[in-house]
């Protein structure tokens, strides 16, 4: 019975012109969406990797340079386009592609992508994430709105009921009938996607377990809309009301719920200012060592503290210049300035998170789209963790640096220029994302709220739906 | 095959139907005959087990409908006033797919065989059905109840909109299905087809079965006005 509910639902879907426009609409819109992200992916791959060389190639010719003038000068550290970007670019557009690395400052991430674009930009992109959270559910409800209510207003459903048709094997026919067409578009993307990005230059760390597990929880979600949109076809009795009730459901939660979720988090949890961030770090700043004031108190405690560890009278004694000893200190203390206040956006970036997880609970967009993020490696935490590991590079750029000086110089030399092959012994920046277990693990919660999503919307059309 | 018993169906104060006692046998066309709100699609719908009774008991083939809904279901054909089918789907498709939720797994010459044999022209079994008319679909009805193999078949007002011709080939196939022992329950207003098809009558009215004939012992005049007596409707006939 299952198998014939299926065939038959599959004629009906297939020889109904809005259906097969719907199809086509769909398919054309992925087929650009997915042209126009190779197209971005390939630019921005090729202006990383020649941004990256240039940067580098202008740091290792530096020639002979004082290495503190050479800390000032600064480096970037470029953040590279995953390949599972092509599928979800998530907040990439608006993080920023890399960031400037400097002494006693840690700078956040520029030249986003979004920050280049007009205001039509506020428009939105047609991109693969677009069609597969927004435009896919929409078609979901299309197709499914009237499963059953066009029984009834067609009356089949009196002669169904006389056949003795089981309400159970007649509402897996309809569910699987919903079900293929919509997981066979979401594989042949998926697919394709998969197959683009193998055969692309440097496609990175792109992994197939990845694009898999990616296109698992797709499939989930789209499972999670088909059982709704059955359910709520099961439960009345028009199929306009149920076309209502279904697009209710998709406008709650796919545009409602995340817009008041940014609301309610930023509220609750509020981000610093830029202004407070600045003054609050410049306060902090303050109460400790300035590598460039060898006149503060606290310059002076460090002083005192070496010259009795090192039991020497004189500065001069030492075996370093201390001079560069004291701006290594003066980094760190930045740098921890600097750990202690990121860490506190850190702590509202996750406060803000828990917020998200906590409305998930009514739209299963909300844990979907994290997942979809976080294992394209497009979402915040992913850019926090290269932001990190930016800040790491610095601070081991500095001491790099500051240690040069150290060694090589006495306590009120003056005018030290390192070697011009000294700067390729600093290793190049490099950052890889987190592995895919890493991902799961971190996103242990989502997963777990897609999954609750999945079996409650499934117990709730089984065990509710009255349709014979 | 189809037995009630003092059936009674309440709907809150109104008495849709009465104490029906009511015995259809094998290879007998038993017509209701009744306007209106007599009763006929109340009795149909509590043989079906659409709906339960109030008190009393209806049977097909020895198990009572209520206690055993989709056990019965298996004897039982129905074909409505306005038989619906799936207009995207050939008359082929439409009863494969009523024959496969009876559990027949039929192939495609044999559905056709049934629809032949209940009177469907061969070029429309590959038509699709919102092409076809009301008899037409009737048509498909009876193959359907012939592909299943339904000991008892249940009609309400069939013949109704049919143009003569259709709705004497109607008839027909409902004296071919006799013939093979099917015990058929008809509800319809039609005098004429009652008489022509059927091998016993019964009048209803008010929910209450208030008089039976053999269709033998009666002709259709007779009939008309032990109808129409029965519904009070005689004088303003003369």
């Amino acid at each position: 019975m299952i198998s014939k509910t299926f065939l038959k639902e599959t004629k009906e879907l297939f020889r109904e012109g809005r259906v097969r426009i719907a199809f086509l609409i769909v398919l054309l819109l992925l087929g650009v969406a997915v042209w126009i992200s190779v197209e971005q992916y390939q630019n921005t791959n090729e202006q990383y990797a020649a941004a990256k060389n240039a940067e580098r190639e202008v740091w290792n010719n530096q020639g002979e340079k004082n290495p503190h003038s050479a800390a000032h000068y600064g480096t970037y550290a470029f953040k590279p386009k995953y390949p599972l970007s092509l599928v979800d670019q998530g907040v990439d557009k608006y993080t920023g592609t890399s960031i400037f690395l400097e002494a006693h400052k840690r700078n956040e991430a520029q030249f986003s992508a979004a920050a280049d674009q007009t205001g039509l930009a506020r428009f939105g992109d047609l991109t693969p994430d677009f069609i597969l959270l927004f435009i896919i559910p929409l078609l979901i409800i299309l197709l499914g709105y009237n499963s059953f209510t066009k029984e009834r207003e067609m009356g089949t459903l009196t002669l169904l009921k006389s056949q003795g048709i089981s309400s159970f094997k007649w509402l897996m026919g309809k569910w699987s009938a919903l079900f293929l067409p919509i997981f066979t578009i979401t594989a042949v993307v998926f697919l394709l996607a998969g197959v683009l990005l193998t055969n692309l230059k440097d496609f990175g760390v792109f992994k197939w377990n990845s694009l898999l597990v990616m296109f698992l929880v797709y499939v989930a979600y789209y499972i999670i809309f088909i059982n709704m949109v059955l359910l709520v076809s099961s439960l009345v009795k028009k199929s306009g009301i149920s076309l209502v009730v279904s697009l209710s459901i998709w406008i709650l939660a796919c545009l409602a719920v995340p817009k008041a979720a940014s609301n309610i988090a930023e509220s609750k949890h509020p981000y610093p200012t830029r202004q407070e961030f600045a003054a609050n770090v410049l306060e902090d700043k303050k109460k400790g060592v300035d590598g460039h004031n060898p006149w503060s108190k606290e310059a002076k405690m460090l002083e005192e503290q070496v010259l009795k560890e090192y039991g020497v009278d004189s500065l001069h004694q030492l075996p370093f210049n201390f001079s560069a000893y004291r701006m290594q200190k003066g980094e760190e203390h930045e740098a921890e300035v600097y750990f202690k206040h990121y860490n506190y956006l850190k702590e509202q970036y996750v406060n803000q998170s828990r917020v998200y997880r906590g409305l998930a609970a009514i739209s299963p967009y909300l844990p979907t789209r994290f997942l979809s993020m976080a294992i394209a490696s497009t979402d915040y935490d992913t850019h926090w963790d290269f932001a990190d590991a930016a800040e790491t590079y610095r601070i081991a750029t500095q001491k790099f640096l500051n240690d040069n000086t150290a060694q090589n110089t006495k306590y009120g030399e003056r005018g030290y220029k390192a070697s011009a092959d000294f700067w390729k012994k600093l290793p190049a920046f490099k950052y890889d994302p987190p592995e895919l277990t890493s991902i799961i693990d971190r996103n242990s919660s989502n997963i777990g709220i897609l999954g609750v999503w999945l079996l409650a919307s499934f117990t709730v059309l089984f065990f509710t739906s009255k349709i014979v | 095959m189809i037995t009630t018993t003092n059936l009674t169906k309440k709907y809150g104060e109104h008495t849709a139907l009465n104490q029906l006692n009511l015995k259809v046998n094998e290879g007998e066309i038993y017509c209701l005959l009744g306007a209106n709100g007599a009763g006929k699609t109340t009795t149909i719908n509590l043989l079906l087990g659409f709906v339960s009774p109030t008190s009393g008991s209806a049977h097909i083939s020895q198990l009572n409908v209520h206690e055993n809904t989709k056990a019965t279901k298996k004897f039982l054909a129905y074909i409505p006033e306005n038989l619906m089918l799936y207009p995207t789907l050939t008359a082929v498709e439409n009863l494969d797919y009523f024959s496969g939720i009876a559990g027949k797994k039929l192939s495609t010459a044999l559905l056709k065989d049934f629809l032949e044999e209940a009177g469907l022209q061969s070029e429309a079994f590959d038509k699709r059905i919102s092409t076809f008319s009301k008899g037409m679909r009737q048509k498909v009805g009876i193959a359907i109840a012939m592909a299943k193999e339904a000991k008892v078949l249940l009609l309400d007002e069939p013949t109704s909109g049919l143009d003569p011709k259709a709705s004497n080939e109607f008839g027909m196939l409902l004296r071919k299905l006799r013939n093979k022992g099917v015990a058929t329950l008809m509800a319809t207003h039609d005098l004429f087809r009652a008489k022509e098809v059927g091998t016993r009558v019964g009048i209803m009215k008010d929910g209450q079965l208030k008089q039976e004939f053999n269709v033998e012992n009666i002709s259709l005049n007779e009939l008309e006005l032990f109808y129409l007596d029965t519904m009070n409707l005689k004088e303003a006939s003369l």
